[in-house]
């Protein structure tokens, strides 16, 4: 590891230290700030893959993913690109597990820490601004990046307000 | 209390726990465009929740919520009827929402 990044990071580590006990968890947003400023990058008006997967490598440092064992579902149509119903499941021994889509300004839209008595399905519900792709990758603790895709059409868009 | 709406409920071992955090997820463009000013947006960053002392739950969380947000998420091996699981999130300007479930 770099001096510089174990600097910061044991900084981090600090500032997470004197928090509260109350909220003193694994906040993805101090610890990988870069997740979550990820921008999505358009090709002319079509949406590409590229944001989605800076986010996977700036999360995860790695973003091969391997298309098994997780679950997702969501809609083939969003009538209402405001709230999105999004199911994700997996039976796989995980880190954490995280959902990115292609369709709003940045990438990321949630990351769960898994503790030791998660059972790994979730439903949430997220906006799109367009049509997408949500991806969903957990981070297995074997080292492998397990992934599930869902391309959806969005009738309206839901950023607009 | 304001802030989360809870519900969770115990069946075969696994507690499934249903919630909705009162906040409207504005993005900054969406500030941006309705106020003028991008500070203005307003969106949960965080969100756990904790049993006995026992974090069950852990959310870091983006712009790209539904407004209102609406979370589900299960555990099992900690939790009894009765118990409460104790629900803290946090907006980007650091207001904290708090709920409470009691586990039925």
């Amino acid at each position: 590891m770099e001096r510089r990044k174990f600097l910061s990071m044991t900084l981090g580590a600090l500032a997470l230290a004197v928090v509260p006990a109350s909220v003193r968890a694994a906040d993805f947003r101090k610890s990988k700030p870069d997740v979550w400023t990820t921008k999505n990058v358009m090709n002319g008006t079509k949406v590409t893959e590229e944001g989605v997967m800076s986010a996977i490598k700036a999360l995860y440092g790695s973003n091969s993913l391997t298309m098994e064992g997780v679950k997702l579902k969501a809609p083939d149509v969003a009538s209402n690109g405001g709230a999105i119903p999004v199911d994700f499941s997996t039976d796989k021994d995980i880190k954490s597990i995280a959902v990115f889509q292609n369709a709003n300004p940045e990438a990321a839209v949630l990351v769960v820490d898994v503790n030791k008595y998660s059972i790994n399905k979730y439903s949430i519900k997220i906006k799109m601004a367009s049509s997408g792709t949500i991806t969903i990758v957990a981070q297995g603790n074997d080292g492998k990046l397990y992934a599930a895709q869902k391309t959806l059409d969005v009738a309206l868009g839901g950023c607009e307000g | 209390m304001a802030g989360i709406k809870a519900k969770a409920k115990l069946k075969n071992g696994v507690v499934k726990v249903k919630l909705l955090i009162k906040n409207p997820s504005m993005t900054y463009n969406m500030a941006e465009k309705k106020t003028g000013s991008r500070d203005n947006a307003d969106f949960i960053t965080h969100l756990s929740a904790t049993l006995n002392g026992e974090i069950v739950a852990d959310f870091s969380t983006s712009q790209f919520l539904s407004k209102n947000p609406i979370f589900k998420f299960e555990f099992k091996g900690i939790g009894a009827k009765k118990d409460k699981i104790e629900l803290v999130a946090m907006n980007n300007h650091g207001k904290t929402y708090k709920g409470k479930a009691k586990i039925k």
